[in-house]
Order: C-alpha cells, then structure tokens, then sequence
C-alpha cells in the first residue's frame, strides 16, 4: 500500500518535473519570439534610435560659387570669417559669462537672449553661435583672455564679400542668412548651418548653380554628450563659379558718368558743402548711405548725384555689358548681420537704393518711342519715307489741343525729318492713321510691354496700353486722343530701361529678337535668338532717322555725337514730363525745369547704337528728373560709349 | 567510493555549459570596459575557475549530510539576513554585508537553503498527508520568513525569485491543483497588499514598465536604451567590442543586469538565441539528473536548483526585453557578481553531489 502510494508520488513528481521542463522550454522560445520581434523584425527602428543616440548630425555648409566678370575681375567672393561659440556644458554660469562677454565684443541684448534660449531648448553639448563676423581686433582681445572662459571657442566659416563694394549691387545683389519664409518653403535650409542665400539680382537668380549642396557630418558622442569622433559621411559640394557678360571697368565708368550728370563736383570739406549738409535731409540720407560724392547743379545748390539707370548690351549676343542703377549700396551690409541702422537708412532714403531702377524702374518712354510708331506705320504702308505732314505746333482732335514741343512747328516733316527733330505733331498723325493696335504689335515686337528675361529677378514688363488693356484695367474704350499721347511714348505707356536697350539693340541688329543675358557664354557660339520678323526696310529708314538725331543740322542730339574716330553713333532722344503742364502755365509761359522742384523736373532719356556702320553696341540712359534727355541724357550715353569703344579700339 | 568512481560520475556536461556561459561572460565584460580585462572580465574568469572547482570539491561531499544540514543552512541563513538588516551596506539599502573586505549578498545563498528545507521538508512526509493543506503551512513559512527578510532590505527582485524558486519545489513536491490554482487566486489577491509595501523607487519601475515611453530619461531610461541596443544589434551584432550603446555608455548597468544587452548589440539575435539555449540545455540537463536520483530529497532539490537557474535567466531576459519590470536580477554565471555566481556554483555542486552519491547508481 505504501510502496504503491510512494510509487504513485514518484509519478506525481516526475509528471511535474516534465510539466516544468516543458515549461522552462515554451517560456525560452517566448524569450526567443520576443529577441526575434526586437532584433530582426524591428531591427531598422532601433538601428535609426541608435544612431540618433551615438552621433549629433550636423550638415556643412557649401563653399558658394564665386562671380567674375568678363574679365574674371572678382564680383562676388568668399572670405575667412570668425565666430565665437559657448558650449553650455563647460560652463558654470551662461549669463555671467555673456555678460562678461559683452565687456569684451559687441552684443546685443537680443544676442544674449539667443543665445540663453538656444541652451534651455537644445542639447548642453551643442555649441551655440555667440556672435559671428568678429573683428580683428575683437579676435585678438578675446585670444588674450580666452584662459578665462571656459567653454568658449572661435569657429571660422567663410562669408560673402563683394570686393567692388557697390559697383555692382544690383547686378550681383546680396547673400543673407536664410529667412524664416524662406524655410517654410523648403525645409532642408534650416538645417544647414550659417548659410546664406541669394536674396535678389544673379545671387537670387542662380541661387542653385552657385549655393552647392550641403555635406554631411556626424560626430558621435556618448551619453554625456561629449564628442569622441567626426565621421564625414557627405562631403560638401561647392557651388560652381560664374562668369557674368559685366565688364567691371566700363560699370564703373558707367556708374561715375551717369551720377555725374552734368554737374561738376565740389570739395567735401568745404564750409558751403558742411553747412548744406546740415539742412538738406536729402543730402544727409545720401551721406548716410556712405557715398560723399556731393555735387553742385547749374544753379549752384548743391545736390547728390543723379539717380536713373544705364544698361549696354552687346546687340548679337545679349549680353549686358554693363547696367547701373543709381543711387547704389553697397551688399557687403546684408552678408553677416544687417544692423538695424543700415536697414532703416536704405529704406528710408528718399531715392530708393534697392530698387534697381535697370530693370524694375517703369519710365514714360516718351519720344524713344516714337522709333515703334514710326515702324509700325512704315511697315503697315501708312507711309513711306517722304510721306509728309506739316506741324504747325499743335494738333486739334475733337475738342483737344495736342502741341508739340516745339511752339512755332517744325513745319513739312517727313519720318526722317521728325525723328531728327523729335516732331511730335507729325508723329500724332502718323499715329491715328495707323492705329494703337499695329503700333501695341510693333513695340511688343521689340520687346516692350513684356519681361526681357534678363536673369536678375523683380523685373517689371512695363506696359504697352491698346483698346483690350484700357477695357480690362479701367473698364472705359480706348479714345483716338489716347493713342496721340501714347505715340509720344507718354499717357499709359512705361517701359524699363532694360526694356529700351532691347528695343534699340533689336532695331540695330535687324534681324534676331535680341534677348539680354548677365551670364557670360562660353565659347563663340552665338546665342540662337528668334528672328525679329521687322521690315528691313523700314528698318533702315528708322536707322536714319537716328543717324540724323545725332548728324542732321537740327537733330536734337547733334551736339553729343559719338566721335567719328570711334564709329559715331545713332540714338534718339526722350523728354519726359512728370508733372502735367495746364493750359494756364502755358499761357504764362513755362517754368524753365531747372527751377522746378527735383522730383517734377522732366525725366532725361536716351537711346543708342553704335557704331552706325556694323552696330555693335546699344545703350539706353534714363536720368531721373534730369531735364533734357538731349543735353542731360545724350552726353551720358555718348562719354559711356566713347569709354566702351575706346578700350575696343 | 574511489575518487575515481566520483570522478567519473561527476555531470562533466553541466560543468561544460556552466564553463561555456562563464566565458561569454568574460567576453562581455571584456567589451563592457572597452576592451579590458580591469576591472571585471578577468576577476570574473577567476571566479568562474573557482567556481567549477568548487563544484568538484562539493561532489565529493556525501549527500546524506547536506540533506542532514539542510535545516543549519536554512538557521544559519536567515541569521545573516538578520545580520543584514542591522550592519548592512548599500546606498539607503541594506542587501550586503562586508566580510574581510568582500561584499556579500546573503539573499542570494539564502534561495538554496530555502530548497534544501523544502526538499528535506517534504521527502520526510508520509505520502497520503500530503492531501491536506495543512502539511504545506510549515513549507510556506520556511519560504515567506527569508521572503518577508528580503523584501524588507529591500530587494524585492531576489525576493520574488526565491518566492518563486520555493514554489516550484512545493509544486514539483505534489501539491494538490486545487491547491495552486488556489494560491494563485491568493497570490492575485495580494498584489494590492504589496504594493503598499514597495519603496517609491520600486513602485516607478514597475510604473516605467508598464509605459516606458513615458519618461524616457528618467526611469524609462534604462529600459529604452536596452532595447534599444538590443534593437539595433540587429541579427548578427554590430561585432565584438563595436556596440554603440554599450561603449558610449548608453547602456545603464551592462555589466550586470543588462549584460544579455550588451552581448545582443554586439552579437545579435544569433548570440542572443545561443545563450538562451545554453540555459534550457543546463535546466533541462539538471531536471534529467531529478529523474534519475532515487530519493525524493535529491529530486526536489535537483528542481529546485535547475528552475532557480532557469527562472533567473527567464527574469533577466523578461526585464532587459521589456516583458517584465526592472527589478534587479542577474543573468547566472554572466553577470558580474561574486555571490550570484558563487551561489550558482554551489547549486551545481549540490546537484552533482547528488548524482554522485545517488544509491541507485551503484
């Protein structure tokens, strides 16, 4: 009895011993199923946690690509730049160190708070930028104390400088640090550190082909966060250089020619110029800018250079060999941190430095314009090149007047003849029998009324108004006294000064619709252009009319001829009013432009090819509120050229 | 007996596998001090040569007097825990004790004594008692008064497992299954009583455990980053002293409860898996020696030993994987850890004495 008990015991134990043994095997291939879920089905999430743990990525910065000129004269280029930099980590007291910081370099508070705020949301071992762009000299106060910070270190990076300072603003335009809405729009800038992008002019307009591509950095740290290796996992690919069609030596001829104006220079230091400077707010904007070129106009005031704008291209391949846009600034301000100073100075200043006046400025045209009427009435057969008309100094239609400019008339005129003399009776004529629809046809033909596609951004496409525009825009008919004003290239009609060099480096050329690049080609290919698709003829009879502008006994601008050593040249000239004469000032008699307020006086314009025989160059001046475009604008043009063909010759 | 016969009865298999874990071990904490044998891998080789020559010394011991001595051991142990309570050391815990400048863990042998009191308890009981509940209370209390010790230290990780390790004796034993399916329903019962016993400390593991994610550098922490490193170890490892966790020192604790950790980043699934077999290997060696012992004070004590090694293992795995809160239990032979390994030893020791002087051999 017992033994059987003992027998059925030693069952028992055996039964739960082999119950345990199964156990112990289905619990280990539970551990197994959970190592397999771990380390091979999850495997890719936990290989990303941990390389988040080991290593703090950090992206490089590209070199930027550098932009030359034609000449490879350096436009835009990179310097050496010092930054300071805390680590949280090595150091007891963040503020107390900034503050004794401050002692030392300039900070802001607004630095200061940066700074503390960047340490309370990141990482304690992550540098933290402190203050970038040191100076020398600040450099070499902080090199002798830097045994009492600890924590404290210089980082150099590279920054954007432009050597020519603000020759060439509006052309190359400015690198700054990335914008806020500029990493809303593509997240990956944000985490490239200290990079800057282009802004506005090539800068903007190449911004990809120049900017590169960021590399890639990993430095492991452990679980105190210090750093034990930098693992290069990307390097950096450097932006490409570019070389623009600028010529650095005819921009700054240009630059100086047209601030210059017709008015003659005077002693900075002089007590005349040091008392005008107290009172003009208009001058001291200009000083403020860092420009003390001060001048003195024809009736002795004393005024800051001319603003308006200059572009000359090439008129085969587009390429702009120069454009100025005046009043300048100078880019080297926006590269580290823009202070607070400059900024107000730049958009405070009554002329507007950062508008590129080339490209974005939209004048009245005014008589330039009268080259489009002219072709569109050739080419529709309203005239031929002795079709005349008399100008007896004004025109009635309906119950308007229209005069010319000239009081007593011009008297019989042929297209020639008013051309020479910018009649502008005649051309009213012309105008009405061609209608604003061919001559609207004619000057988008020429490239108004639409973007030239220059690669600098903002541009603005002026406008070329017709029947369809006026009902669209102001929702009234065209009337035939809108087409009168507008043949004189005044009324709606705007255009740019890019807009005008296209114009009349088309009328040169003849043959291809001429487009203007800032990118210099590479080799001799000439640029595959569409064909103008104008009237030779007509063509040539326009020409004239230009040669005589600056050779026939009356031509408005046969003072200011091109030399004939150097090829001469053929243009036409453009007045533009500003403010609107009323029948009661012409009665008394004009107020001479001179004595008017600046910004009323006229607006001084000028186009031109040259050389006349196998035209090589086009240029279009505007002089802001100049006065005359034949004796402010044309000498412009004319010194501009003379430089241009004389560095040819 | 000749020493050859002893000798030659010694389960030299169980000895190999002990040897093989010792080993990984060394390795481990060779990689775990970036390559050196300071401080740990080369104290734990020694230990681990000790140990198995220990394990020799102990077959030789006749059987019959550990199964005599088995009530001294429980006596003796709970007055060390007694010892403990009043001149311990450890960082507002009281779980060593320093003897001749070496620490001690009293917790840890004190397991062993308590399958030995069990084993002798129940292979003195005349079968048909057994049916009644009332047999069992002695066995109980020789587990809850070490128990009640243990958790009062407070290390309640060594006190589950010895919580366990008895459980499973009185289980192997034959206790009734209405009877465990009762103690289970009790045990259920109690855990809200326990939880008011546990230090804020244990009750935030055990918080962390249910939602790790939570708090991940503060109690989370360590949880996260072994499975982390586990994780990415990936099937293969990232190779021999080449896990990022571990070396950079993510990896809290790796060269004793999250060792298995440490080897599954830097050898994988595949070294993971391996371990784990080596460990059924031995509990199934051992519960294979139960079978073959003829008294029922060897066979309880062989299950008693091989599932204290098992269940040891199955905790550290459960903790480092996420299965089971952080509760501070080794991994037998890898861990760093005299008296743990120590105490492990002396289990195998025990077992091989066992076979050895086991009648029915003869």
């Amino acid at each position: 009895m017992f033994r059987a008990k003992t027998k059925d015991l030693r069952r028992t134990m055996s039964r739960r011993g082999l119950l345990l043994a199964g156990g112990s095997a289905l619990l280990t291939s539970f551990l197994g199923a959970r190592l397999f879920q771990l380390q091979v089905a999850q495997n890719n999430r936990y290989q990303r946690l941990s390389d988040r743990n080991q290593f703090d990525v950090r992206i490089v910065a590209p070199t930027r690509g550098r932009l030359f000129d034609r000449k490879m004269r350096l436009l835009a280029g990179n310097a050496e730049s010092f930054e300071l930099y805390v680590t949280p980590l090595y150091v007891d007291d963040l503020q107390q160190t900034l503050a004794a910081l401050g002692q030392i370099i300039e900070l802001t508070e607004r630095d200061i708070k940066a700074v503390l705020l960047a340490a309370r949301k990141g990482p304690s071992f992550r540098d933290i930028i402190v203050r970038n762009d040191l100076s020398q000299r600040e450099l070499a106060r902080l090199a002798v104390r830097s045994p009492l910070f600890g924590g404290v270190s210089f980082g150099k990076s590279l920054r954007r400088i432009y050597p020519q300072g603000a020759l060439a603003c509006h052309i190359t335009g400015y690198v700054s640090p990335v914008t806020a809405r500029e990493i809303e729009r593509n997240q990956s800038l944000e985490k490239t550190p200290y990079l800057g992008t282009g802004k506005v002019g090539v800068e903007f307009a190449h911004e990809i082909y120049l900017r590169g591509l960021p590399g890639r950095e990993r430095i492991e740290v452990n679980a105190k966060g210090q750093s034990i290796r930098v693992l290069r996992d990307v390097d950096a690919i450097s932006g490409k250089d570019l070389q623009l069609s600028i010529d650095v030596g005819v921009q700054l001829q240009a630059a100086e020619i047209l601030r210059r104006g017709q008015l003659a220079p005077v002693e900075l230091g002089s007590l005349q110029v040091q008392r005008a400077l107290a009172k003009d707010s208009d001058l001291q904007a200009h000083i403020a800018l860092g420009d003390n070129l001060i001048l003195q106009d024809a009736k002795d005031r004393l005024v800051p250079p001319e603003s308006g704008a200059v572009v000359v291209m090439d008129i085969h391949s587009g390429e702009v060999i120069s454009l100025v846009s005046a009043p300048m600034f100078d880019p080297n301000l926006f590269t580290g941190t823009l202070l607070t100073r400059d900024w107000r100075r730049l958009n405070s200043h009554p002329r507007t430095p950062l508008l590129n006046r080339a490209t974005s400025g939209q004048y009245a045209p005014g008589s330039t314009f009268k080259m489009v009427v002219g072709l569109a009435a050739i080419e529709a057969g309203v005239i031929s090149k002795n079709t005349q008309f008399n100008c007896s100094g004004d025109m009635e239609l309906g119950n308007a007047t229209f005069h010319c400019w000239r009081k007593g008339g011009h008297g019989m005129m042929n297209i020639i003849s008013a051309l020479e003399q910018s009649c502008d009776v005649f051309i009213y004529k012309v105008a009405l029998k061609t209608g604003i629809r061919k001559i609207k046809d004619m000057a988008h033909r020429l490239g108004l009324g639409d973007l030239t596609g220059i690669d600098l951004p903002g541009e603005k496409q002026g406008i070329i108004p017709s029947h369809e525009w006026k009902l669209a825009s102001q929702g009234r008919v065209w009337t035939p006294g809108e087409t009168v004003v507008s043949s004189i290239g005044q009324g709606y009609v705007l255009a740019t000064p890019v807009q005008l060099a296209v114009m009349t480096a088309r009328i040169a050329n003849g043959k291809q619709a001429v487009t203007p690049r800032l990118v210099k080609s590479s080799g001799d290919a000439a640029p595959d252009f569409a064909p103008l698709d104008v009237d030779p003829y007509a063509l040539a009879i326009i020409r004239e009319g230009m040669f005589e502008v600056m050779n026939g006994g009356l031509g408005t601008a046969r003072n200011y001829d091109l030399d004939k050593s150097l090829g001469g040249m053929a243009g036409k000239t453009g007045t533009v009013q500003v403010k609107r004469i009323t029948k009661a000032q012409r009665e008394e008699g004009i107020v001479n432009n001179i004595d008017r307020p600046w910004a009323e006086r006229d607006h001084a314009l000028f186009v031109a090819y040259a050389p006349v025989e196998r035209p090589r160059y086009a240029i279009s001046v505007v002089v802001e509120h100049g006065g005359s475009g034949s004796s402010t604008a044309a000498p412009v043009a004319r010194d501009i050229l003379t430089q241009l063909m004389q560095k040819q010759g | 007996m000749t020493v050859f016969k002893i000798l030659l009865r010694i389960p030299w298999h169980l000895l190999l596998l002990a040897g093989i874990l010792a080993l990984v071990g060394s390795l481990a904490l060779y990689s775990a001090s970036q390559g050196s044998w300071q401080p740990w891998a080369g104290r734990h080789a020694v230990r681990a040569i000790v140990g198995m020559a220990l394990v020799v010394c102990i077959a030789f011991i006749d059987f019959s007097f550990i199964k005599r001595m088995s009530y001294v051991f429980l006596a003796a142990a709970i007055l060390v825990l007694l010892a403990v309570m009043v001149v311990g050391t450890g960082l507002g815990v009281s779980r060593w004790i320093s003897i001749g400048g070496m620490n001690f863990q009293p917790s840890e042998p004190a397991k062993l004594s308590v399958i030995l009191a069990l084993a002798r308890y129940f292979s003195s009981q005349p079968h048909d008692r057994m049916r009644s509940f009332v047999w069992y209370l002695p066995a109980f209390a020789i587990i809850a008064v070490p128990f009640a010790m243990i958790v009062k230290q407070p290390d309640l990780g060594t006190a589950l497992m010895l919580l366990f390790g008895g459980l499973v004796v009185v289980f192997s034993a034959g206790l009734p299954w209405r009877y465990v399916f009762g103690s289970l329903a009790a045990v259920l019962a109690a855990v809200p009583l326990l939880w008011l016993q546990l230090k804020v400390y244990q009750k935030a593991r055990v918080m962390t455990f249910l939602n790790p994610e939570t708090d991940v550098l503060g109690a989370g922490y360590q949880i996260t980053q072994s499975k982390i490193a586990l994780g990415s170890g990936g099937f293969f490892g990232k190779g021999f002293l080449m896990g990022s966790q571990s070396q950079l020192n993510y990896l809290p604790e790796k060269q004793t409860d999250f060792v298995f950790t440490m080897i599954g980043e830097e050898f994988g699934f595949a070294g993971n898996i391996f371990i784990l077999l080596i460990y059924l290997l031995i509990t199934i060696a051992i519960l294979r020696i139960s079978f073959r012992v003829n008294s029922r004070f060897a066979q309880l004590t062989c299950i008693g030993i091989g599932m204290m090694v098992f269940l040891y293992m199955f905790v550290n795995v459960a903790m480092v994987t996420g299965l089971l809160p952080v509760v501070g239990a080794p991994l037998p032979l890898i861990s760093y850890g005299g008296t743990s390994m120590l105490t492990v030893f002396i289990g195998f020791g025990i077992v091989a004495s066992a076979i050895v002087h086991d009648r029915r051999q003869s």
